[in-house]
């Protein structure tokens, strides 16, 4: 049975066993949800307990052995001095709203019939083929044809109590633990990250501080770029000076034979050009040798006993 | 009542952190590019400064120079001396070889910039000169 109720907000009796058509009502109405004492099982305690959030953890081994193996949401009020408690199935319910058509975001409490039927004196058909009546404090579904007096279910003057519960719709996707673990893990990621980020921007600065500083000191051109080419050009002036102290040093150092003499040392326009007068055949071997030695690229040209050496530094 | 997908939010979550990775990963190669810099910048900088201040630092040069060209060895020289804005030139149309060999000593010895040399010789014991020094 799926009846609609004229309230402030539609009231709905959801029972999976209902034959008939769909109930129709606005899709943007609020409905408060009773779920028939189909969709889940109660029991009634005397627990040495202070609180039903107590209550509710020790459920899962209360109900362990007594029900079909499902994975279950729980639930607990307390009543005078006993609880009661409560296993259902949140995905069972869901698919059952999914099958009237109504959305969960129009949904805006659950209740149990235990909660709100407690009550009643008279069985209530809630079907064509179930009804429900209290026995010791519990509603219990029991088939029609075995109570001869039984009343149509009316929530007109239903006033709703506070016992409510709150569907877990993702309940069967991932459990809460896990998900608050995966959570946390994720969330502590993202922290050592977001920390890592601030001390690599830190360290960063840092080095673009000790840069400028090394730039001041040292009077540095604005860019790297200037920088480079300076000391391209500083390197290259460096080297070339070397080349050419070394080749001067070699040639004024020279043992010369006896009438040798060095008539000409001149350096211009990165050529070296040195001229030794009256060099003997064996003399120029022996000197072209050691330049040969040295690895250096030369220029020999004779003219007569004159000797040129042209020098590319 | 409706409630949000923990698959979203997983998926929210996943998405953030990777966000934050390709941050950092950004961040540490901006890091690690502005050291690489650094170290170069702290290498080229003690270069450069050793370099200038060998080649380019006209004051010291100078001041260095002229002390020895005005050592009493090479008085007999003659030598000239032709100071232009980013050079000195020398010029001496007869040098002994005793001076000639001391000058040049120390002018190879120490780190100057030649641009031009010219020792030409005049006899066996004199040569001519030229020498152009630049900053």
């Amino acid at each position: 049975m799926f009846t609609k109720f004229k309230r402030d907000r539609v009231t709905l009796f959801l029972d999976p066993n209902v034959k008939q058509e769909p109930f129709i009502f606005e899709k943007k109405e609020k409905v408060d949800i009773i779920l028939s004492p189909s969709l889940y099982w109660v029991k009634k305690l005397k627990l040495p307990l202070n609180s039903a959030r107590e209550v509710k953890k020790l459920l899962p081994s209360i109900f362990e052995d007594s029900i079909p193996e499902a994975r279950y949401s729980y639930a607990a009020y307390k009543s005078e001095d006993e609880y009661f408690v409560f296993a259902y199935e949140d995905k069972k319910i869901f698919d059952l709203l999914a099958q009237k058509e109504i959305s969960y975001a129009n949904v805006a409490s659950v209740h149990f019939a235990q909660s709100e039927f407690v009550a009643f004196e008279s069985a209530i058909r809630i079907n064509e083929k179930q009804c429900m009546y209290i026995k010791d404090e519990l509603l219990v579904l029991a088939p029609s044809e075995w109570i001869q007096d039984k009343e149509t279910l009316d929530m007109r003057n239903l006033n709703l109590s506070n016992h409510t519960i709150k569907l877990e719709q993702f309940g069967h996707i991932v459990n809460k633990s896990t998900l608050y673990k995966i959570g946390v893990i994720l969330v502590l990621l993202a922290l050592i990250f977001i920390v890592e980020i601030f001390i690599a921007s830190a360290k960063k600065a840092q080095i673009i501080e000790s840069k400028e500083k090394i730039f001041a000191k040292h009077n540095l051109q604005p860019t790297m770029f200037q920088n480079r080419a300076t000391l391209e050009k500083y390197t290259k002036i460096n080297a070339q000076q070397q080349k050419i102290r070394e080749y001067i040093s070699y040639f004024l150092g020279m043992k010369l034979g006896a009438t040798e003499k060095i008539a000409l040392i001149e350096y211009k326009n990165a050529l070296l050009q040195v001229t030794i007068s009256d060099v003997s055949k064996e003399s120029s071997k022996s000197i072209t040798k050691s330049l040969d030695d040295k690895k250096a690229q030369y220029k020999l040209t004779m003219s007569g006993t004159n000797m040129k050496l042209e020098m590319k530094i | 009542m409706n409630q949000i997908n923990p698959l979203h939010i997983g998926a929210l979550l996943g998405a953030l952190l990777l966000f934050l990775l390709f941050t950092l990963s950004g961040i540490k190669a901006e890091l690690e590019e502005e050291r690489i810099l650094y170290l170069e910048s702290e290498k080229l900088a003690v270069e450069l400064h050793s370099l200038k201040d060998a080649y380019a630092d006209k004051k010291k040069s100078m001041s260095a120079l002229e002390r020895v060209l005005a050592q009493n060895i090479f008085k007999s020289a003659e030598l000239e001396i032709k100071k232009e804005k980013n050079s000195l030139k020398v010029v001496s149309k007869s040098i002994n070889m005793k001076s000639l060999n001391a000058l040049m000593a120390k002018i190879l010895n120490a780190s100057y910039n030649i641009k031009e040399l010219q020792i030409k010789k005049l006899s066996e014991s004199r040569a001519s000169l030229e020498m152009e020094i630049q900053w």
